[in-house]
């Protein structure tokens, strides 16, 4: 008994000492994750750092580049073949669509680099509206419409503008599809069932164009705004279009642009074979 | 739990095989030459500064994704979970498209025959077949035959139809595994009977899986999609059932091809090979699609290529135009 008391503070010191150093080795692993916390933080945060100066200096790059363009030191965007580009449209995002002379200035420069079909879309048909404050400021420009539908008619001095909007995409196949159904039914009580010879591809094409749909397929379309779609430009006519996001029309450069219809004349299209 | 970080990590996968990093025909002799314009450049992984890497994050079986469109796909949820670096799930696209352009100019690269290219181009469709199920991407339809295309050569459309076939009965039993559903869209009447009656069982036997819908536009026109609706359309004013008055967007939308999915809108459009065009493909659809055009051709085109255009789709702003499309 006189031993087993003699050896209970002994063994309470033991238990004691021993927590003590399990409670310093939890503070030092706790010490050692808040400084690997640090660290890896630091370099998530240079690895960021590096990527935005990476950007950073591309962007510099894109401006200088288109810098180069527009003031004609890069030899190869000096004359731009434009025999391939027949028909150019403009998407335009409807909120930007309101900067009527910015709109003005990117026609100012289609119409320098010698561009003589524009189609210009907006969905809301903003610029529709602005059609006529757009024509006033410029020089040489007349409306698809006015200038009937042999764009032959059309001198080399003149840039021919079509303004188009939603209402010209679905919506207009759609009324076309209503012509061939009236056509379907009047035929079908003469002679029976023709749907095969009605719905057909050309019949649609001339269908579009007998309710005004009269504008060529776009070559190339350019579109300026944030998203990187077409926003419902007429679905029927961009088949075979090359599309181009070219970023917010505030941002837009005029070595861009050029460098945009330059890339489109390079290309080479199988159309499928 | 002494590891309590202050920022994420990616998570470490244990359970399932890690997502392969190598492009789905790594195995193929890589190029002599660097001057060729169609090698994959590497590319620094696009850091945004608001983004940060993924925790696990538990959810609900019945969760549903962006736009309150629910998950369908074959991955376990766990799987369904664990997204790489970068990706989040609420911007996840339901519906991608994909254009697969290049397989003959990646076997003219390589002095292979044609073939080749296109049996690399059936690997690469594999490996976003099987990223899709992992990500849980709802829908994925895939470029795979224009109409355009019956221009080629005879043996080449011969070999092409071989192989879709072929494609399809190896596949069979991977896609009730995975619990994918097959549709295939376009002109079939112009497809070989027997091709035919392997498209129309496949459909029927995997009708009622509800993972990811995997929809192959063979022989397919954007342009005949849309007469062929109004044609349907037709059919159904001669007999009664829709008044002429009542003929509108929504009708035409109602009868395309891609009615066969409940989410037939692309939230994005993927082509390879650096072409900038869409090819006569989902015309009426894709009005408000987000379009990425990649210069890797479609053989290359893997994990990483599919991630790079995943993130940045999540990263643009996406602007509807005040249309809701689902």
């Amino acid at each position: 008994m006189k031993c087993s008391l003699e050896r209970k503070p002994s063994h309470s010191k033991d238990k004691w000492s021993l927590g003590m150093k399990c409670r310093g080795l939890t503070v030092a692993l706790l010490k050692l994750v808040q400084i690997g916390n640090l660290v890896l933080l630091l370099l998530w945060h240079i690895l960021h750092f590096i990527v935005s100066i990476f950007y950073f200096v591309l962007g510099i790059a894109r401006v200088a580049e288109s810098y180069f363009i527009s003031s004609g030191f890069l030899k190869k965007y000096k004359s731009l073949n434009l025999g391939k580009l027949r028909c150019l449209a403009i998407v335009i995002e409807s909120e930007e669509a309101y900067q009527t002379l910015q709109v003005i200035e990117l026609l100012q420069w289609l119409g320098a680099i010698g561009v003589k079909s524009v189609c210009l879309y907006d969905k809301e048909g903003v610029m529709k509206k602005s059609k006529q404050a757009i024509l006033g400021k410029l020089n040489n420009a007349v409306i698809f419409e006015e200038s009937g539908e042999n764009d032959k008619l059309v001198d080399h001095n003149h840039m021919m503008l079509e303004f188009a909007s939603f209402s010209d995409g679905k919506e207009a196949v759609t009324k076309a599809a209503n012509l061939l159904f009236m056509k379907y039914l009047k035929l079908n009580k003469l002679a029976g069932d023709q749907e095969g010879q009605i719905f057909t591809e050309p019949h649609m094409a001339e269908a579009l164009k007998a309710i005004g749909c009269k504008g060529a397929d776009p070559d190339l379309l350019l579109v300026y705004g944030p998203a990187r779609c077409h926003l419902g430009f007429a679905v029927w006519r961009i088949r075979y279009t090359e599309i181009v996001h070219m970023g917010p029309l505030k941002s837009m450069r005029y070595g861009s642009l050029i460098k945009a219809i330059y890339k489109f004349t390079m290309v080479r299209q199988n159309y499928g074979k | 739990m002494f590891v309590s970080l202050q920022f994420r990590l990616p998570p470490t996968v244990t359970s399932t095989p890690p997502l392969k990093l190598l492009p789905p025909n790594a195995h193929v002799p890589s190029l002599s030459s660097m001057s060729v314009r169609h090698v994959r450049r590497l590319r620094l992984p696009r850091l945004s500064l608001r983004a940060t890497p993924q925790l696990v994050v538990v959810e609900d079986d019945e969760e549903r994704g962006a736009n309150g469109r629910p998950h369908r796909d074959g991955a376990s949820t766990e799987e369904r979970n664990l997204l790489p670096p970068g990706l989040r799930r609420e911007t996840m696209p339901v519906h991608v498209a994909v254009i697969m352009d290049g397989n003959r100019r990646w076997a003219q690269i390589r002095g292979l025959p044609a073939s080749s290219g296109y049996e690399a181009g059936v690997r690469s469709l594999r490996s976003v077949v099987e990223l899709c199920c992992k990500l849980g991407i709802s829908v994925l339809t895939v470029f795979a035959f224009s109409t355009e295309n019956w221009c080629r050569p005879k043996v080449e459309i011969e070999f092409l139809m071989d192989l879709f076939g072929r494609a399809v009965r190896e596949d069979l039993e991977s896609f009730l595994r995975e619990n994918i559903r097959i549709s295939v869209i376009g002109n079939t009447s112009k497809l070989p009977n027997s091709l035919q009656q392997l498209i129309a069982n496949v459909e029927e036997t995997t009708k009622k899986n509800f993972g990811l819908q995997l929809i192959v536009a063979v022989s397919y026109s954007g342009q005949y999609d849309i007469v062929q609706a109004c044609q349907r359309i037709a059919m159904k004013v001669k007999d009664g059932v829709v008044a002429l008055d009542d003929v509108n967007e929504s009708l035409i939308e109602r009868e395309l091809e891609t009615n066969c999915t409940q989410f037939p809108y692309p939230d994005l459009l993927i082509r390879t090979s650096g072409e900038l065009r869409i090819s006569n493909f989902l015309l009426w659809q894709l009005a408000y699609t987000e379009l990425f055009f990649s210069k890797s051709l479609w053989p290359d085109f893997g994990e990483i290529e599919f991630l790079e255009a995943l993130q940045d789709f999540q990263r643009r702003q996406r602007r509807y135009c005040g249309r809701s499309l689902n």
